[in-house]
Formats: C-alpha cells, structure tokens, sequence
C-alpha cells in the first residue's frame, strides 16, 4: 500500500516549561525543550532506534496490545525480539491476526460501539446479548465484509433470541424509525446523533417506517417485524453503494482511531471493508514503526478489561463475574478473561475505575482514557493489586534465563529482576536499570534493612514498573 | 433571600425502595391489609407522628421535615433511581448525570481538598452510572471496605497493612529513577505523560496529607462510635460527618436491602433498627457541631412499596415497588425541620395533597445549595440542556426554605 494512506497529522511541538516530573526526589533531569532530543543517559535506545523508529520490544508489546488485547508472555517477547527473521513483524501480525485472542479483543470493541447490554438503558436481556455477541463475534472471526454486515443487521427480522441480528434495532436508546435512523448514522456513516441534521435523520428515518417490534408469549422475547413495504433493502444499496466512499471512510477511521487515538485522521481513503486488512495495511505502516519518544507515535492508556486481564493472568487470580438480574443469578466461569465478557451490564468497580465504557451511547469517546488520581491510587495502593504483586514475584523464583522451571537451585536475583522486567514489560532491564536495582539491594544487604530479603525488594521492583508510563500506556 | 447556600450534601439512599407506611407515612387506622397491625408514634414535633419502628427520629422530628407526596411512574429499579437520580426519564439518547456528580461538578470550583469532591459509602448503586455523560473526572471516589470493621480500608486510600511510610518513600524513590520513558517529540504524548505523573502527585497529596485521616475512625471517641450505632450504617454516617467536615461537597450512603417483596415486615423491621439509629445519631451529631445548618441531608429510595400487602405465598406478608405515592426525608442546609408536605390517602396509595415531582425534589436541593436548577447542565453534548426539566405545577419545596 502507499505509506502516505495513513498518514498522521503530525502535531509540532510546542515546547512551554514542561515542569512535568514532579515526583518529589526525582533524581533525573527534566527535558530539554531546545534541542527535542531524548536523554540518552536514560537509556532511550530501549525504547527507540536512533531514526525514531520503535525497538523490537516497544514493538512486540504494541502489536499484542493493538490485536490480541494483552501483552505478550516472556516467552512470546523473547521470541520476537531474539527473532533474526526479516519479516517478523508481518508473521507475527498474520499469526495474531488469526488468534481467538484477536478475536475476542475485537469483537469486544465492535461491542462496545453497537452497545451490547442487557440493561439500562438499553436493555437487550441477556440472552439477546449472547446471540448478538456470537454474530459480533463471527463478523471479527470470518473477516465478513463490513457491508455484508451491515446489510445483515439492516435488512434483519424475526426473534431477538433466535435471529440475533434484529438486535440492532433493540440496542438504541429509542426504538423509533428516528432512533433507528441515528444508529445507522452512527454506525455506518461517523455521525454521532448531535452532529447528524434534521433532514438527515428524516431522510434516513423513512426507510425504517414500517419496522415494527412486538412481544412474543416467551418471556422478554421480542420479533423486529415489517408490516408493509419493506424499505431497507433500498437503504442498503443506498447506503453501501451509491454511499460506499462515506461508508469505508467512516469505517476507517473507526478503526484508525482505535489504534491511533485522536491524533491525526487517515488522510486517503481505500474504500476498504475488510477489517483484517485495514489492519494489515496499519500495522505495515511507517506511522505504525514510529517510536513514541521523539518519533510521535500517539501512546494510549491501556484499556481497563485489558489491564484487569493482565493484573488477574500474571497474579494468579480468578474473575467472579455474576449478575443478579435476572433470577437466576448468571455466573461467568472463572477463567473467563475481561475483554471476553459479552454483556456490558456485567461489571466491577475496577472496570469503572479504569474507563470501561458503559455502552450506553456507543460513541467513541465513553470509554475513559484519561489517567485519574483515583487510578493512581488504585496501582499504589490498592490491597488486591498487592496480593496479585505478590504472585508474581513469587513466580519469578523458578525461573532461569531461559524460562524453565528450576526447583532444584535458586534463581540468582538479578535473574529474577530480569523475569519481572520480562513479564510486566516485556523486555530486559537496560544495564542502567538492572545496576540501579542491584546497588540498592546490595545497600540493604549492608544496613541489614529489609529489602536486603530479595522478595522484598523484587515486590517493590514490581510495584514500581506497574506503576509506570511504559507498563499503563501502550507506547 | 439572602441565607447562606448550603456547603455539602449527605445522601443516605435506600436501595430497593423501603415503605412508606413503615417509615414516615404510618397508617394506623388503615385495614390490616394495609398496615399489617401496625401503629405510628408521636414525634417531639406536635401533630407528627412517624412509624412505631424509627423510635430515635421520633425523638427528634424538629430536625427534619418529611414529604409525603413524592410521585413518579418508574416501577423498575433502574428506571426509577435513574430519574430520581437525575430528575430525568430514560430514553432520548442521553444518559444524564446524577445529582451527586452535578452538585461536585458546580461545588468543586470552590472546594479546595484533596479527596474527590464525591464519596461513595461504601458500595456504588451498580447497573447505573452516576456519572452519565459527565466523563471520568466527575467520577465518585467509591470507598469499599467496612467502616464498622477494625480497621476501615478505602482500598488505594489506605495503604495495604505492612507498607510504612518509610518503606512507602523507598518505593517511590527507586520509582523516580525506574519510571524513565519520557517523550520528547509530540506534545499529544507530553500532555499524556504530565496527566500521568500530575495525577500521581494528586494521589500522593491525598494518601501523604490530613485527608487519609478522614477514614480513621479511631480517631473518634468510643462513646460516639457507639452513638451511631456499631453497624454498617451507623459507621458509614460516622465517616458521611468527617468527610462533611473535611468539605467533601456530595457524599452518598448507599443502604441497600429495602426491597422486600416477600417477608417484608421481618426484613423492613431489621433494617429500620439500624437505619432509625444511625440516622438519629447522625442529624443530632451534625446539629451538635454546628454542620446541619450548611448540609442537605436527605433520605429515600427510588420508590415506596405497595401498600396492600400481599400475604399470599409466595410473597408471605410482601410487598411490591410502588411509585405512585412515597416517603422522603430531608433535612438541614436551609431546609425547614418539623414539618410534613403533602398527604396521602387514607392507605398511602395515591397522592392526596401537594404531589412532589422528582425534578422538584431534587430541584429544591438544588437551589438550597445555590445552583439554578434551570441552568445549562454542562457538557451535555452538542445539545442544550438545563439541569433539571422545568419543575412540576406544585413547584419545588419552597415551603420548607429557611
């Protein structure tokens, strides 16, 4: 493809005081303003190659964060960047583009914009949402074109238990032809209800004049009917042919802004409809390649499902998904990972906390992303999170360099730093970092304090680098 | 008129919805099937009496006043505590802010503590976001733990048991030196990184500062701890009055377990218990202090109950939602204490007197803390929007205003 697709809007930087690392006892330099160039006795070439162009290990972590919704193991960092394959990017992209992880992290995505939920305000019912979940899920599975869907739900009747398409018409906020006309905007076209005209609505809303919805003798079951002309097939071709280049650019940057946030817009549009391979051509991107320290890459917070699916998998610990509406009380299986939860009503206070969006709306902007104190607060502090540290520092014993088990000698400490490094960060400690742990383990070995006992200081190592930009964005 | 605003707000709201006639719309002469043989009380105001279950208030009855004319067409939890809530029917594309993040959005102007200027004790309501369209910044502080167990954690507030400050401070330091990606070349990443550490020093400000303190409710005498009342409940407002005196603009107590389809009067019995004690303990606390006089405190669920009682199984002396006609509580921040708006009928089934609308309810508070119901509600999306809908015909509680 042409690299120019893609181009970000790269924004100039502005400079100012930057009196931005207030840490109290911070020891290391503030930026320079004047020359924009990275501090290299920080070590920035973990980060970034001398063009500007993100290290394997930014890479690795960026790729399973963008497809798979989690990072990688040590074993799957190890092997990308120890890789001395040419083209293993583009591998590593194919094999993760055909993982169910890929699909699991991107139908929770198309779910969170079509608002998958049982209840208020939307109100699908639970086992309309596991219907519809399964179709989300099979359009991100098959690669299905997005018009092929699009026409799916558009042109769909029948039970909302049975024919889990007609859910599209349930999950508004309003179940009016007017309602309908503000979903198909939204979804199909990127005009959210405030932006979207009277006229427009009203041109849309005729096509939907004769959808009806009725009970059915089945508890909550509803059937999306049509009692008269059935005008939506005219909709369709409307809509996905003679409107095909709003439709792909909409779809684009949909999908663009998932992976580059709000920074720069795809500048040319390829009217493609293949979510598989507008990703292909992102991620072989030069853009995609930048590194985010001098070379501008937007970072993003991790998503709250994503964090909670690391936090949980690393520490060792079990969801408990449960919904009490309706009796009985549903269960999710233990092992069932964040970003797998179909139904938008089934939360936790973590979730909330880190900007889960609520689907209420299923506008992009309803999920948080902006780092809070509250968050902070949690990854100082919380008791559960300490627990769940715990875990992994233990984990870190049996562990060699070469990551098999060792029960038969201890693994030496800076062995275990460097599994820590490796599993919350996917990448090695630079020799900066590694002789800074070391010193103070060696100092406490001296004063006899407490962190002379590695777990003790391997507990505080891990704590430090949760708590840090690398490990909370995705850079 | 010229009194001061009120500063804070204490919600104490009853999760599921609690009965009107057991609480503060007895019916004593009603059938049986209405008041299940049970009697009202005199109350230390003349003519006011309150169910025979809330011994403690009816002691102190001049402190508040109680409306009996709340109505609404909500029957379903989430539907009606959203309107309740928001003064706002569901629907229409809009998911509105709770009063309690619009009260600490307008309030934080002037609030200058560290906590968040909206506390949830101790769970949030759940299956509704109090926030609606207002973003994360608006969002509770939801404290979690038991503030009636030994050792009250606020999970990110207090730290876990081990960490000294001392061992609190290495960590930090060896953070500083570890914390090193740092962008230098896009300002989108600059803001990122300086929203990242300016919120750690925020949260470092609350855990290093007075406001951790706010929890330690050992730092309260024995005899007030028991004053309240050594339950859930009681300790809750224990802390809703510290974090008042803190400043904290909006905090909520959510007391969950009203909903009693079946078994009411058992269920409704226990919880009135705890809840009449706590709650006396607290407004006589708060007077006591000198605080009742700059702080709302108001109380009711998103509806009352059904006042026929069901008997048959499987409800076995049961009763439903009920919105129609219900109870609320409010007291204190320039509302007028000892008096009763409105009136039901003889069996609390329907309005008899001065219907009050959610939106007026809420619209009172509202005014009393000096916020313009009929003000624009910032951030409602592209569209223009007011705080509240216009009040009802019967208007807001003027009445009750100081």
């Amino acid at each position: 493809m042409d690299l120019n697709e893609m181009k970000l809007t790269r924004r100039t930087f502005l400079g100012g005081t930057a009196a931005w690392t207030i840490l109290p006892n911070n020891l290391t330099a503030a930026p320079n303003n004047k020359t924009k160039k990275p501090d290299k006795n920080l070590g920035t070439a973990i980060w970034e190659k001398p063009d500007g162009s993100a290290t394997d290990s930014v890479m690795v972590r960026r790729l399973y964060l963008d497809l798979a919704g989690r990072i990688p193991t040590r074993e799957e960092a190890q092997a990308y960047v120890y890789s001395a394959n040419p083209n293993k990017l583009e591998s590593l992209m194919e094999s993760l583009l055909a993982s169910k992880d890929f699909t699991d992290y991107w139908t929770m995505r198309f779910c969170d914009v079509l608002r998958v939920k049982s209840e208020f305000p939307i109100n699908l019912w639970p086992n309309a949402v596991y219907v519809y979940h399964a179709r989300i899920r099979r359009f991100v599975e098959q690669d299905e074109s997005w018009d092929d869907f699009g026409r799916a739900l558009l042109t769909s009747q029948g039970s909302n238990f049975r024919d889990a398409e007609v859910n599209f018409f349930r999950a508004t906020n309003r179940r009016d032809p007017n309602g309908w006309a503000e979903a198909t905007a939204q979804t199909f076209l990127g005009i959210p209800p405030s932006e979207l005209t009277a006229s427009q609505r009203a041109n849309l809303s005729v096509f939907f004049a004769n959808v009806k919805i009725k009970n059915s003798r089945e508890w909550k079951e509803e059937i999306v009917y049509v009692d008269g002309d059935d005008l939506r097939d005219r909709l369709c071709e409307r809509l996905f042919a003679d409107k095909r280049r709003e439709v792909s650019a909409a779809f684009l940057k949909l999908v663009h802004g998932w992976i580059f946030g709000t920074c720069g817009t795809p500048r040319k549009n390829s009217e493609e409809l293949h979510l598989k391979n507008m990703l292909r051509k992102i991620v072989m991107s030069k853009e995609y390649s930048q590194g985010s320290i001098s070379g501008g890459f937007p970072v993003r917070q991790l998503d709250a499902e994503v964090l909670d699916d690391i936090f949980c998998s690393l520490g060792g610990d079990t969801r408990n998904y449960q919904s009490p509406a309706p009796e009985p009380f549903t269960f999710l299986p233990p092992d069932r990972r964040t970003i797998c939860v179909e139904d938008g009503s089934i939360t936790n206070g973590f979730l909330t906390l880190f900007g889960r969006p609520a689907r209420d709306t299923g506008l992009p902007d309803e999920r948080g992303t902006e780092v809070t104190a509250k968050q902070r607060l949690y990854l100082f502090n919380s008791g559960k999170l300490h627990q769940q540290l715990n875990r992994i520092v233990a984990s870190s014993e049996n562990h060699n360099n070469a990551g098999n088990p060792t029960s038969s000698n201890r693994t030496p400490f800076p062995k275990r730093v460097d599994d820590i490094y490796w599993k919350l960060l996917s990448r090695e400690p630079s020799p900066r970092e590694r002789q800074l742990i070391v010193n103070v383990w060696q100092k406490s070995k001296a004063t006899k304090t407490k962190r002379a006992n590695p777990p003790n200081l391997l507990r505080d190592v891990a704590w430090c680098l949760i708590n840090t930009k690398e490990f909370l964005f995705r850079i | 008129m010229t009194m001061k605003t009120a500063k804070s707000v204490v919600e104490i709201w009853l999760w599921g919805g609690p009965s009107q006639l057991e609480t503060f719309d007895p019916k004593p002469n009603a059938p049986r099937d209405y008041n299940g043989g049970l009697k009202a009380i005199p109350t230390n105001v003349a003519g006011m009496e309150i169910h025979e279950w809330w011994p403690q208030l009816a002691k102190c009855a001049d402190l508040y006043s109680v409306i009996r004319s709340m109505t609404h067409s909500q029957f379903g939890h989430e539907s009606a505590t959203y309107l309740m809530q928001t003064g706002r029917l569901p629907g229409g594309g809009e998911v509105c802010p709770a009063i309690g993040a619009v009260i600490a959005q307008q309030k934080s102007k002037t609030y200058k503590g560290d906590l968040p200027p909206f506390v949830i004790l101790t769970r949030a309501k759940g299956r509704f976001s109090e926030i609606g369209f207002l973003g994360m910044e608006a969002a509770p502080l939801v404290t979690g733990g038991n503030p009636n167990s030994q050792r009250f954690v606020v999970d990110g507030i207090v730290p876990p048991s081990g960490l000294t400050p001392q061992s609190t401070q290495d960590r930090f330091d060896l953070l500083a030196e570890l914390d090193a990606w740092r962008p230098v070349g896009s300002d989108f990443n600059i803001s990122k990184a300086k929203a990242f550490d300016d919120a750690g020093v925020d949260a470092r400000r609350i855990t290093e500062g007075s406001a951790a303190k706010v929890f330690d409710l050992s730092l309260e005498p024995e005899e007030m701890r028991s004053r309240y009342g050594r339950t859930e409940i009681g300790q809750s407002l224990l802390a809703a009055r510290r974090l008042v005196e803190y400043g904290v603009p909006y905090i909520t107590v959510n007391v969950p377990g009203w909903d009693s389809h079946k078994r009411h009067f058992e269920t409704m019995k226990r919880k009135s218990g705890d809840t009449d004690r706590a709650v006396a303990a607290f407004l006589g606390d708060m007077k006591d202090k000198g605080l009742l006089d700059s702080t709302i405190v108001w109380m009711c669920g998103e509806f009352g109950r059904t006042p026929k009682v069901g008997w048959e199984a499987p409800w076995n002396g049961g009763r439903g939602h009920y919105a129609r006609c219900f109870s609320a509580l409010v007291a204190g921040g320039g509302f007028k204490g000892g008096h009763v708006v409105g009136a039901s009928d003889e069996t609390g089934s329907n309005v008899a007197k001065r219907p009050v609308a959610p939106q007026d309810f809420l619209g009172s508070i509202y005014e009393r803390c000096g916020i313009d119901p009929d003000g624009p509600l910032p951030n409602a999306k592209g569209k223009k929007m007011t705080l509240l809908p216009p009040q009802s015909e019967c208007g807001r509680l003027k009445e009750l205003y100081i």
